[in-house]
């Protein structure tokens, strides 16, 4: 209980320290944390907060300080940081020294550049998108670097190190980044923005559990064992955030999520996670049921809900979805995410063109708004506008690299303009992201087919078929037909022959009938005729009742023949 | 007649002002003094002071007079009142009366005095013919030093060039005996003025060897002839060891118990290629002794120290802090108005140019900052038409001609810019620029025998100029000297670091060291080096294209991929990736199952081979491509502009700006720096 306690003042502490650093996003997910707690019953709740705060020594955790000159300057660039001018927040805190105060100097200073940018650019895609860049990154990784080269002090500001790594980031220079925010985490483990930053920019899963040992281990070792409860709660926490976006599903991901559950009954950020794995194991109800819940407790939650509308498009729920959408924007129209759920809803309208607009629409609002580049690029597909998908796609995956749906819609955009090696590779990149994914190595192996890769078209094919054991028949059918259609190709008959007879047991087993099952008995019926087995080939044929007209015309002629030499040996 | 040279060290010695200079403070300050100065009061308290000045007037009574006491003035001849008369209409720029009394008193008495003075009034009323015609009449100009140097300047005015120069000589004719007699009356020698002036018309004649010979003599007579120093310095005709060596010969006694402070002020002024050591000696004693930390020239050479070290903020803020005090300081505007140009600050550009224009149509500098605010706003014509304008001003602005010359390459007019370059380089023999300049245009026409010797011409004069220091190594890794070039670049970048510049300045030569290490087969080292270039600036698809290469070289296809990919992603069009692209996919769809599926190692190695033999195609084609050197002509025609897509090729030559659009304002700003 008293690590739960400890928790919980660390929460408060962060709290008060992320907004005063004007770390919003982060400081609202502490304090949603801190809420989402069990109430406890054995702690006197109604405790004095002040008091608590006194008796129980408080803690290894970072916090602000100022003497009385930095404090009055960094009151005022807080209220101008507030006012939202920028420049001026930077002017203020220009000659400071205290590392708190450069922090928020070249915060704003960042924000200030990126506003300035969103100005010239003219809009997401607009004119001038790929000419304009953030100007103050140079200036910003400049000082960064001249102050750790002139005091080694300025490296034990988490938060130094936390800008330094996401400028870093905006610069591709991921290892350096990864260093600082990695950093940053151990002198900070209650940023929440900075484990973002960090879970985001890992780009595949061996790396993602090897940071995170790093960071297990070092909590371990660097402190002693009453105190790091908390921190390793945050470890648990990234981790969890990390392996949902990798879409793993091992029970150790389950056991983690349960215990968390424990700590945070009724944190929605925890909640969603459960929603999103349960998305990814592809249980869609349990999924919306979690998102239910969520919005009945909170009901005018809009965080993370463009990915319930996702769900709720994905299981083609109309009706709710229009109402998520009215809801939405009854709470606040210029929402990034309020604009994805009324872009998913014209979608499933297909209102193609609209939906592209709102895309756009929350991409002004925020650049950096993972779905919709991936959406729209869906949505372009549609509208036949393979560039423009192309060009979302590649804005999709520069902003999340680990997105298999735009890597796999890039694939498929090149597919469409028959470059198949381009398409080759981006499903290459799918693949690593979900390996497990039948459709990907369905779609590898068409590729590899397409390039006369045989052999490694088969492999890929074979693969898919592995994968897909359990899901739509009708898919199975058709990787079979083409895995035999190219043993046909290269001639080795035996091997087409085996998959023929496949294709045409699961139209036995399935009792279904369709054009591929009619082609492979249709071919059966021609081997079998070739090696002048006439019984096999009359039994084929005789079923032959679906395909082209031109098709039952052989079958018949087929049968035809082989009765008249079945007769003709018998007599 | 007045006496012989050597007696009349200066015009103090032959004229009454010397008298009617303590006269004034006597006659002003006692009851109602102008201004509360301390030195007034000084003055007029101690009589004796004023005694020395008179000492050497020859007098034609007037500074008898008032040597004495204020109420000796009753005792004066009718000559002597009258030529006090003149003295102080002359004083009071009521021209017409001193010219009137003037005249007056030559007729009374006919003293040649009398005539000098009356072709003083008439020079400084601008009648500069006729004093000349007053001059030579009474034959004065051949017997008096003082009459010679009068003549001389009016035959400069009326723009004679040869007959002043007749007047004054062609060399020195008191070289042996004036040298170093020490001048008693504290101003300034007559010998000096007259070299000086020799100097000008030289100059004015074109034959800058001469006139920097002269001026370097005026200096040498008398240390207190600033003009011919800032002469020299200000128009670089020393290089930058001539000038700390004409420093150490300059003899400061001249200026008496003021030569500490006199050496200090003219050791900030001087270059700073070498010698920062010194020069910050200077600098603290002026600060700290004298206390002039915030006299204006001491902060300008201060600004001007930042500004050749790229440091364009912080001298920008100086610049202000002076024009604060003294809004068009003629001597900060320059560096001013680069300053602005560098840091991008158009809005303030504009305005100074506006206010310069309008209080000064006919200064050349407003029309070099009119031209300067257009090539900050891209409009190249325009800015070509006022430096000219600039330049038919004042035709020894080398400035303007610098800009005029900017104007061209920005539009890649190579053959008219080495031209305007030409003409600046004859300007400013001390200083490297010009001669950079012409080494850049030659090198984007691509002829490297005449750029490399422009180049290192530049390079004897200085070696620490970054940007040059890069060009060099272009050179080298275009004869494929990669070792040299390898030199070179490391050399920029270890000066860079010192003087601490721009970190934009830093991404050329980081970028270019990086070519020459992938020609060199050092990837790791060349990827090292790019990486640094990607935290300056990450919109530069060449630079993607570049690692992409490497790491295709090293067999890395997913690597190379994702690199090729950010290059088409900033830009779509690039040839060179788009073919990069296209081999590394064929790699990675030859190889792919073997590399990431099944990891088989000796197909992998095979074809590793296979695709380093591939590769020697790439890297010829990369050659006429990709590298930063190459097709710059090309690039020339396509970013003739100047604009924002320049490619590397051309930034690897105005490197230092790092903005593109600057290397023209680079110029201008260090060549006033200098």
């Amino acid at each position: 209980m008293n690590e739960i306690n400890q928790l919980r003042s660390h929460l408060r502490s962060s709290i008060s320290t992320l907004s005063s650093l004007k770390l919003y996003q982060a400081a609202k997910w502490s304090a949603e944390a801190l809420n989402g707690m069990k109430i406890d019953d054995d702690e006197e709740s109604d405790v004095d907060l002040i008091q608590d705060e006194e008796t129980t020594p408080i803690p290894t955790i970072y916090q602000i300080r100022l003497n009385s000159k930095d404090h009055d300057q960094f009151e005022l660039a807080k209220t101008y940081f507030d006012c939202k001018e920028f420049d001026r927040c930077y002017t203020i805190l220009k000659n400071s020294t205290n590392s708190n105060c450069i922090f928020l100097k070249l915060y704003s200073l960042l924000i200030s550049g990126d506003l300035k940018r969103e100005q010239e650019s003219e809009g997401a895609l607009g004119s001038n998108d790929l000419n304009s860049s953030n100007k103050s990154i140079p200036i910003i990784l400049k000082e960064i670097e001249s102050l750790f080269n002139k005091d080694k002090s300025y490296k034990k500001n988490p938060f130094i190190n936390y800008l330094y790594g996401i400028t870093l980031l905006k610069q591709k220079s991921t290892s350096l980044a990864q260093d600082a925010l990695i950093t940053s985490l151990k002198q900070f483990p209650f940023n929440w923005s900075c484990w973002l930053e960090l879970i985001h920019s890992i780009s595949n899963i061996d790396e993602a559990l090897n940071i995170f040992q790093n960071l297990e281990s070092f909590f371990h070792q660097s402190f002693p064992n009453s105190t790091k409860f908390s921190e390793l709660i945050m470890i648990k926490l990234g981790k969890l955030n990390c392996l949902q976006e990798f879409f793993q599903q091992t029970p150790e991901l389950y056991n983690q999520l349960n215990e968390l559950l424990e700590i945070f009954p009724i944190f929605s950020f925890i909640k969603i996670q459960k929603a999103l794995i349960s998305y990814h194991a592809l249980e869609y109800t349990e999924c919306e049921l979690i998102f239910d819940d969520i919005l009945t407790n909170d009901p005018l939650r809009l965080d993370d809900m463009d990915l319930y509308s996702n769900i709720l498009y994905v299981m083609q729920k109309r009706s709710k979805l229009s109402y998520l959408a009215q809801l939405a924007c009854s709470i606040d129209k210029f929402r990034p995410e309020t604009c994805c759920i009324v872009a998913n809803y014209y979608s499933l309208k297909f209102e193609h063109e609209k939906a592209i607009m709102y895309y756009r629409r929350a991409l002004v609002l925020n650049r950096n708004c993972l779905s919709a580049w991936t959406l729209m690029g869906h949505e372009f597909v549609e509208l036949k506008n393979t560039h423009a998908a192309i060009e979302s796609y590649r804005r999709a995956v520069d902003t999340n690299q680990k997105d298999f749906k735009a890597w796999y819609g890039l694939g498929q955009a090149y597919e469409i303009l028959d470059m198949h090696l381009y398409s080759l590779y981006y499903y290459q990149k799918a693949c690593y992201l979900k390996p497990l994914d039948s459709r990907i190595w369905q779609a590898l192996g068409n590729c590899y087919d397409k390039l006369s890769k045989f052999k490694d078209s088969i492999k890929c094919y074979k693969k898919s078929l592995f994968l897909n054991n359990n899901s739509e028949i009708s898919k199975d059918v058709t990787i079979l037909f083409r895995i035999a259609k190219i043993f046909e190709n290269l001639n080795e008959l035996s091997n087409c022959y085996e998959f023929m007879k496949q294709v045409l047991n699961e139209e036995l087993e399935n009792n279904q009938k369709n054009d591929l099952t009619s082609q492979a008995r249709l071919w059966l019926a021609k081997y079998e005729q070739n090696l002048g087995n006439w019984e096999n080939a009359y039994f084929y044929a005789m079923d032959m009742n679906s395909g082209t007209s031109q098709e039952i015309e052989e079958a018949k002629m087929i049968a035809r023949e082989a009765k008249n030499k079945m007769n003709g040996i018998t007599r | 007649m007045p006496a012989s040279p050597s007696q009349h060290n200066s015009t103090l010695a032959i004229s009454p002002l010397v008298a009617n200079r303590t006269y004034d403070t006597l006659r002003s300050t006692p009851n109602q003094p102008l201004f509360p100065s301390p030195l007034a009061a000084n003055a007029s308290a101690e009589s004796p002071s004023s005694g020395n000045f008179n000492r050497s007037s020859l007098g034609n009574g007037g500074a008898r007079s008032a040597n004495t006491s204020d109420n000796s003035i009753n005792n004066l001849s009718q000559a002597e009142k009258l030529r006090l008369w003149r003295h102080d209409a002359l004083m009071q720029h009521h021209y017409k009366t001193a010219e009137y009394i003037g005249d007056k008193v030559l007729s009374l008495t006919n003293d040649p005095n009398d005539a000098f003075w009356l072709a003083q009034v008439l020079y400084s009323n601008g009648n500069y013919y006729r004093a000349r015609q007053l001059l030579s009449k009474n034959n004065l100009d051949s017997s008096s030093v003082s009459c010679r140097y009068l003549s001389a300047l009016c035959l400069m005015k009326l723009e004679k060039f040869d007959e002043a120069l007749d007047i004054v000589g062609e060399t020195n004719p008191f070289k042996s005996e004036a040298q170093h007699v020490k001048n008693l009356d504290g101003g300034i020698k007559l010998e000096a003025s007259l070299c000086f002036i020799r100097g000008q018309i030289y100059a004015r004649l074109n034959n800058l060897e001469r006139a920097k010979d002269c001026f370097k003599e005026a200096i040498l007579v008398d240390v207190k002839c600033f003009e011919a120093f800032d002469e020299m310095i200000r128009n670089n005709m020393l290089t930058p060891l001539e000038e700390w060596e004409l420093l150490s010969l300059l003899d400061f006694q001249d200026a008496d118990e003021n030569g500490d402070l006199i050496k200090a002020l003219y050791t900030t002024r001087i270059n700073k290629y070498v010698n920062g050591d010194k020069f910050e000696d200077a600098e603290l004693k002026l600060n700290e002794e004298y206390n002039l930390g915030e006299n204006n020239d001491v902060l300008l050479s201060k600004a001007d120290l930042l500004f050749m070290q790229c440091k364009f903020q912080k001298s920008l803020e100086i610049c202000e802090k002076i024009l604060n005090k003294d809004e068009f300081n003629f001597a900060t505007l320059p560096t001013y108005l680069s300053c602005l140009h560098e840091i991008g600050g158009k809005n303030k550009l504009f305005y100074t140019a506006h206010r310069l224009a309008a209080h000064y149509p006919k200064h050349s500098i407003s029309w070099l900052a009119i031209g300067i605010y257009y090539l900050s706003i891209n409009r190249i014509t325009e800015a070509r038409k006022f430096f000219l304008k600039s330049s038919l001003l004042d035709p020894n602005f080398g400035q303007a001609w610098i800009g005029f010359a900017h104007t061209f390459a920005a539009e890649g007019e190579h053959e008219q810019a080495i031209s305007a370059y030409s003409t600046a380089s004859r300007f400013f023999p001390g200083t490297h620029l010009p001669n950079l300049f012409l080494g850049m245009q030659y090198l984007q026409m691509s002829n490297l025998i005449l750029a490399e010797e422009y180049l290192l011409s530049s390079y004897s004069i200085c070696t620490m100029d970054p940007l040059l220091l890069n060009e060099l190594g272009v050179i080298y890794y275009h004869k494929n000297h990669l070792e040299s070039a390898e030199n070179y670049f490391t050399q920029a970048l270890s000066v860079a670091k010192k003087i601490d510049s721009d970190s934009k300045a830093w991404q050329s030569i980081h970028a270019n060291l990086g070519h020459v290490y992938r020609r060199l087969n050092l990837f790791p080292r060349a990827l090292y080096c790019f990486e640094k270039v990607l935290r300056i600036n990450n919109n530069d698809s060449n630079i993607y294209s570049a690692i992409g290469l490497i790491h295709l070289k090293l067999g890395d296809f997913n690597k190379s991929i994702e690199n090729l990919h950010h290059a088409l992603s900033i830009n779509n069009n690039d040839p060179v990736a788009k073919d990069l692209m296209r081999r590394a996919l064929e790699e990675n769809g030859l190889s792919s199952e073997e590399n990431h599926i099944s990891s088989n190692g000796s197909i992998f190695f095979k074809r590793s081979n296979e695709l380093l033999q591939l590769n020697s195609n790439t890297l010829n084609y990369q050659k006429n491509n990709v590298t930063p050197l190459f097709n710059r002509q090309k690039n020339i025609i396509n970013n003739n502009s100047n604009t924002l897509n320049q490619s590397i090729e051309q930034r690897a030559t105005d490197l230092i700006n790092g903005d593109d659009s600057s290397d023209d304002d680079d110029a201008i700003m260090e060549i006033e720096s200098e």
